[in-house]
């Protein structure tokens, strides 16, 4: 890592919103208890999705019936998710950026959001061919399987992260 | 607040749970998760994931009862496709809340928060377990009465805290 990158992530660090994070003794379990809470019910709401594209659950309801009653839940719980995860990463950005399974879960999170948009964006125009029952081409359960599989190792590194955060250097 | 917890772990100090926690620390199963640094964390990820189980159904029954979600469905349907979830996920919440304790008994059970949330547990269980079979008996096309939204709303904050209670067994004063 370059002296340049450092910095910025130590002006995270040492910003008022890092550095109250930081030095607060309620902000940063607060943080965590909502990211908590937020991030459960991305996990419920997106299994519930993924095991309807496998054909395990939820399969007298339609396709696109399940994704209207789940998707927004999903994004609303990411959203609440991503913005505390910000916060607690503020108060230590440093550390953050040198811990490989914080990294990794990035990474994972990434390969999570390309899963999903081409889920939607591509493999979503032929919906009409098997939205209904449970006959469900490969490449939709291969997205199902795949969100859950990345969802599952995203909370495993999560809390591996609040193990190891003062471990590298 | 703090104070009173401070009292609470100073009572928990004087019980038989003391001698407890050093027996389970001298068991074998004790041992295998200490000396394994994964271990916890591991076991975390499965009570997390099992959490994320329970309180989705909970939060897609309660946002039907509510009529929020899944209006295509009778109440009745989206519990049968619910209600087995939240059972299993507490079988495995118990089954691998009891290895965190059993890897760290003192954390656990010599602390105020950890008591506070099983309180917690234990009544939104009981009432959780007597809402999905009143929603369950709703005829098709019946909707939910005042108390059952209510209840619908007490149940998904009453999770909530018991949530708050997990996390902040790290951060009790002891």
């Amino acid at each position: 890592m370059t002296a340049a990158t450092e910095t910025i992530w130590q002006k995270i660090e040492y910003s008022p919103v890092g550095d109250f994070v930081a030095s607060s003794e309620w902000a940063f379990p607060t943080l965590e208890t909502i990211h908590v809470i937020a991030l459960v019910t991305v996990l419920g709401s997106i299994a519930v999705m993924d095991l309807r594209l496998l054909g395990l659950a939820s399969n007298s309801s339609a396709i696109t019936q399940v994704a209207r009653n789940t998707v927004r839940l999903t994004w609303m719980a990411f959203v609440l998710a991503a913005a505390t995860g910000l916060l607690m990463f503020a108060g230590k950005a440093a550390s953050y950026m040198i811990n490989p399974y914080f990294l990794i879960k990035m990474g994972l999170l990434a390969l999570a959001g390309l899963n999903m948009a081409y889920f939607h964006l591509v493999t979503w125009k032929a919906v009409n061919n098997w939205d209904k029952g449970v006959v469900i081409p490969p490449m939709v359960k291969l997205s199902g399987g795949l969100s859950l599989l990345f969802w599952v190792l995203v909370v495993f590194f999560g809390r591996a992260i609040g193990f190891t955060l003062g471990m590298f250097y | 607040m703090s104070d009173l917890l401070f009292a609470f772990t100073e009572w928990l100090r004087n019980t038989p749970l003391v001698e407890l926690s050093l027996w389970i620390s001298n068991t074998w199963l004790c041992m295998v998760i200490v000396t394994n640094f994964w271990a916890i964390p591991a076991i975390q990820t499965v009570h997390i994931l099992s959490i994320a189980a329970l309180f989705g159904s909970a939060v897609m029954l309660n946002l039907r009862v509510l009529g929020l979600l899944w209006g295509h469905l009778a109440i009745g349907q989206v519990a049968q496709r619910f209600v087995p979830w939240m059972r299993w996920a507490i079988v495995m919440l118990v089954v691998s809340g009891m290895l965190l304790i059993v890897g760290e008994p003192v954390r656990e059970l010599i602390n105020p928060i950890f008591w506070i949330k099983m309180l917690l547990v234990a009544l939104a269980i009981v009432l959780s377990v007597f809402f999905n079979r009143r929603v369950s008996v709703i005829p098709a096309g019946g909707a939910a009465s005042l108390q059952m939204r209510l209840g619908a709303v007490l149940l998904i904050i009453l999770w909530c805290a018991v949530m708050a209670g997990g996390r902040w067994i790290a951060y009790a004063p002891v």
